[in-house]
């Protein structure tokens, strides 16, 4: 990495660290335990939950009751998915719908969720919510919360020791805390003839309409609004707040700069949730000049969105050491790397499509390399295979289990070399005069409750 | 080679031979016509390529001056190209500034060549391409083909260049139209005319002499990635396909073997018709020729057609007719030697048998005279000689009375004869006996007592062949064929006997032979000697185990 390269991530790295999360804005001794494996050192979370504070706050809000919000979001929303979100559509409302044991603020904080307290040690013990309930009454008991972690990482349900009907112990994570606060660990249950599982969140999804248009209805706290999610195409957005939509989660620059110009609305930047990056397969191209070391303060032209040269963010990449995970050593992951002189992404990613095409432009392929956009599935063929010069993709920046969130990348990745590129992130336009929004560690918006 | 072979080659020699020669020179022709019409058409769509191209290089020099002026006077561009300002506009302005202007290729560059802003390919800003323009701009008719790079592929472009000055900078600004497969195949009026372009280094496929019609529009050709930056010279070419013209060789072809196999074939069966007319007839001809003998002169030669065959056939009938006279008459002759044989033989048989008696009488002549008391005696031991000479002449009297005395000639009815001998022949009651008599049937001349005599043979000869089994014999009569100018009478003894053989039939009408036990084999050669008496024909038909039918044919009374 460059002299000029290093520095101009530096200065990014303390913009972003002051922005995202301002040194007065963290309580004395509940410092922000590093997201990241290796970082150091990292304090032990507190035992009880810190208050909601304004360091996390998007939008200050206004007090008063709203019956219903409208939602206009540009991705899809999947319910083969829930609890794990895939895109900015479904993370913010899968956080409306489920819960975990505990949640982490913007700033890192440990904050309760199922779990009203938790103690530390060689094992964690952890004391559900007395109130706890599903959204069919039920109440939500350590039996639950191992059988739901039973279906996502075994490993984890292994070690849980049922202590009583809200009380169980696990065997203490290799991250501090963050693996309790991933999605994957949401607390659900199957749901018999649904599409949804049964969370413990404060919503759930009443109907999907014949609009296609979600409908979240609180479960039990009647001062909640109703959240009515309608997926709005990307030439539609500008329509959507033309007809009153009252929150927008977008990255299109179009769209943000329409919105600047409506005076009830706000334009508020979310965190860096998401990282593009190129993953050249072992073996391929790596070796040849410029690919590993691309110039990533060009890239930012190069997109049409909120973007930013690619940030450590205080220690090293997620990504970067994936060692601890132990995965089994991949032989021949990509037999065929290289041998196609291409850089590959997914058709529907546009920024993916600019970022490749600045990557050929910059000759990092040399004069015979192009870029070839893929259908969806074909690219995720292709990227399994690894068989192509490289692949451009976006990536999660914040992980809460780096080992579970590696197995989402393709195996031959692993022993690959994965090129940070840019830093993304969403806007959320919010109508002004609803509920306070804030932030999670993990970007995720939601309206705090009062 | 037979005769029939001979019509056959004839035929089809007469028929290919013509149609071959018509086929191949129409489809010489045609080739000749439709080649010359595709190298008209060929020669007509370069022309109006080179024309287009002009016209072309007009519209783009047009619409670039038109974006240069409107880059003038954007004010936001300026600033943004002069002052380092909003860089997004400028790098999204080409690629709007294209699609307004319905360019394919659009390229702004400041004058150390560096890409500001491309339509084409937006991420390619900053890469220095200083030689695309200049090398655009030196070609001579101020266009050129142009290969530049995208994202995703190269695009093939025809270019020309226009500059725009902001403040002391100029930039220059390429722009140009997409040579793709949907501008070639614009270019192509139909699906047979084909344009295609071939650039400096790209292997042609050498077509054949008969693969297409060719022409070309030269361009000269500039490569954005090439390192000598040098013009090179591209061509446009023109081909039609002569693919219609194979594929109507073909159907010619197809046609023209159809039209052979279907006249071949009309050859060979009319060929084959008409020599089965002609060597047909021949053919029994000579059959029925090669059956006459002198025993077998009773083959009919019959014939309604008035052709060559029928006069020949009629030839024949009339040589056989001839040959029959002939025979009748020798066997006439014949029967007169044998009568004097016969004669001969009756008088010397009757003198044997009279000697003895002879002898007798003169012994009792002897013995009256000389021992009269002794006459009885002597009577008593030469009784017997007399009685055998006697028995012997009757014997003889008995065969001899065999013999046909000559018969008369008077007009007979068939019926009454065939009733009255079917009478005294069915009174036996085994076998069946059926007759089958026509009603209007004609005299005939010949002597009842001959006409009794056939019949009593031939219907005594049909009912030993039954050999006591269960069977029938059918005599019928019917009207005959004309013959000789007068009516005839068919009459037919058919029996389901035992029928002969082929050697058996050979000897059939032979004298003294016989199949039956204790036969003379006297009485066929008496039935035949007595029909050929009467100028009548007598024919066989028989199959060993099926039975036999002798037909008679008797000329009528007034013949």
């Amino acid at each position: 990495m460059t002299a000029s390269l290093r520095h101009l991530l530096l200065v990014s790295l303390l913009a972003a660290a002051c922005r995202a999360a301002p040194p007065s804005a963290v309580p004395p001794g509940a410092a922000a335990p590093s997201p990241f494996p290796g970082a150091a050192p990292a304090p032990q979370p507190p035992l009880v939950g810190a208050a909601i504070d304004s360091t996390c706050g998007v939008i200050a809000g206004t007090p008063g009751r709203r019956d219903t919000v409208d939602v206009a979001l540009a991705d899809s929303i999947d319910p083969a998915h829930a609890p794990v979100p895939h895109n900015e559509a479904e993370r913010l409302v899968f956080s409306q719908l489920y819960e975990t044991l505990v949640r982490l603020d913007c700033a890192g904080r440990v904050l309760p969720g199922l779990a009203q307290s938790w103690e530390t040690g060689d094992r964690w013990t952890f004391t559900l919510r007395e109130d706890a309930r599903f959204w069919d009454g039920a109440p939500v008991t350590a039996r639950d919360v191992a059988a739901a972690w039973r279906a996502r990482d075994s490993s984890l349900a292994q070690t849980v020791t049922i202590l009583g009907d809200r009380e169980l112990s696990v065997r203490a994570p290799a991250a501090p805390v963050q693996p309790f606060a991933d999605p994957a660990l949401a607390v659900t249950k199957r749901a018999p003839g649904g599409d949804w599982p049964i969370g413990t969140g404060d919503h759930w999804v009443s109907q999907i309409d014949a609009a296609g248009i979600l409908w979240a209805v609180p479960v039990r706290r009647a001062r909640l609004p109703v959240f009515r999610v309608e997926t709005v195409p990307a030439v539609r957005m500008r329509d959507a707040l033309d007809q009153g939509a009252d929150l927008m989660i977008t990255s299109d620059p179009t769209v943000l700069e329409y919105a600047d110009s409506r005076p009830g609305y706000v334009d508020a930047p979310l965190d860096w949730t998401r990282m593009y990056a190129l993953l050249v397969p072992a073996g391929g191209e790596r070796g040849e000049p410029g690919l590993g070391d691309v110039h990533v303060e060009s890239l930012r032209d190069a997109v049409h969105l909120d973007a930013r040269p690619a940030d450590e963010a205080g220690s090293a990449f997620w990504f970067a050491d994936l060692k601890a995970c132990s995965f089994p050593a991949v032989r021949d992951a990509a037999p065929a790397a290289g041998q196609r002189r291409r850089v590959v992404y997914d058709q529907a990613d546009r920024n993916a499509a600019d970022l490749a095409a600045r990557i050929v432009g910059l000759g990092v392929l040399g004069k015979q390399g192009v870029a070839s956009g893929l259908a969806p599935a074909a690219f995720a063929v292709a990227l399994r295979s690894g068989g192509d010069a490289a692949y451009v993709l976006p990536i999660r920046r914040h992980v809460f289990d780096v080992c579970r969130a590696a197995l989402e990348l393709p195996s031959w990745s692993w022993s690959g070399t994965i090129v940070p590129l840019l830093d993304v992130r969403p806007h959320a336009v919010v109508r002004r005069g609803l509920p306070p929004l804030t932030v999670d560690w993990s970007g995720t918006p939601r309206f705090t409750r009062r | 080679m037979s005769f029939r072979t001979r019509i056959l080659i004839g035929f089809a020699a007469v028929v290919l031979v013509p149609l071959a020669v018509f086929g191949l020179r129409v489809r010489a022709e045609m080739a000749s016509r439709l080649t010359a019409e595709y190298q008209r058409r060929v020669a007509t769509l370069a022309a109006v390529i080179r024309a287009d191209l002009a016209r072309g290089a007009v519209d783009i020099a047009r619409r670039l001056a038109a974006l240069s002026a409107a880059i003038a006077d954007d004010n936001r561009f300026r600033q943004a190209a002069l002052e380092g300002g909003d860089r997004r506009y400028l790098l999204d302005y080409a690629g709007a500034a294209m699609r307004s202007a319905g360019l394919s290729l659009l390229q702004i560059q400041d004058e150390q060549g560096r890409i500001v802003s491309s339509g084409h390919f937006r991420n390619e800003y900053d890469r220095l391409e200083p030689a695309l323009p200049r090398l655009v701009a030196a070609s001579q008719s101020g266009i050129a083909l142009v290969r530049v790079r995208t994202a995703e592929a190269p695009l093939l472009a025809i270019a020309r260049v226009d500059s725009v000055r902001l403040g002391t900078k100029r930039f220059t600004v390429v722009g140009g139209l997409a040579v793709d497969s949907a501008f070639l195949v614009g270019l192509s009026p139909d699906s047979e005319l084909s344009v295609s372009v071939v650039l400096p280094g790209d292997s042609v496929a050498q077509p054949g002499t008969e693969a297409a019609v060719v022409s070309e529009v030269s361009l000269p050709f500039v490569l954005e990635t090439d390192s000598a930056a040098t013009l090179r010279p591209a061509r446009i070419v023109v081909s039609h396909s002569l693919a219609s013209l194979v594929a109507l060789r073909h159907g010619v072809d197809l046609a023209f073997l159809a039209a052979v196999v279907l006249a071949g074939a009309i050859a060979l069966l009319l060929g084959s018709w008409m020599s089965l007319r002609i060597s047909r007839p021949l053919t029994a001809l000579a059959r029925k020729t090669a059956e006459i003998d002198v025993d077998r002169l009773d083959v009919a030669f019959e014939s309604d057609r008035a052709d060559e065959i029928g006069a020949l056939t009629r030839l024949l009938a009339a040589m056989t007719e001839r040959l029959r006279a002939g025979a009748a008459r020798l066997r006439e002759a014949e029967r007169r030697i044998a009568i004097g044989d016969l004669a001969r033989q009756v008088n010397h048989d009757i003198k044997n048998g009279l000697t003895p008696i002879r002898n007798v009488f003169r012994h009792f002549t002897e013995t009256a005279a000389t021992e009269p008391d002794r006459l009885g005696t002597v009577f008593r031991e030469r009784q017997g000689t007399i009685e055998t000479s006697i028995a012997y002449l009757e014997s003889l009297a008995g065969n001899y009375a065999r013999l046909y005395p000559a018969p008369a000639r008077e007009p007979c009815d068939v019926r009454r004869v065939i009733r009255e001998t079917m009478g005294r022949l069915g009174a036996t009651g085994t076998p069946e006996l059926r007759t089958d008599l026509a009603e209007d049937l004609p005299l005939v001349c010949t002597d009842q007592l001959v006409l009794r005599r056939i019949l009593e043979n031939l219907v005594g000869n049909a009912m030993d062949s039954l050999e006591g089994r269960p069977g029938t014999v059918t005599i019928s009569a019917v009207r005959g064929a004309p013959a000789n100018g007068g009516p005839s009478v068919r009459i037919t003894v058919a029996d389901t006997g035992k029928g002969m053989t082929r050697p058996e039939l050979d000897r059939a009408f032979e004298g003294f032979y016989s199949t039956k036990p204790g036969g003379t084999g006297l009485g066929l050669s008496i039935v035949r000697r007595l029909v050929l008496d009467a100028n009548g024909v007598l024919r066989v038909e028989t199959e060993p185990g099926a039975g036999s039918r002798f037909i008679v044919e008797l000329p009528g009374a007034g013949s």
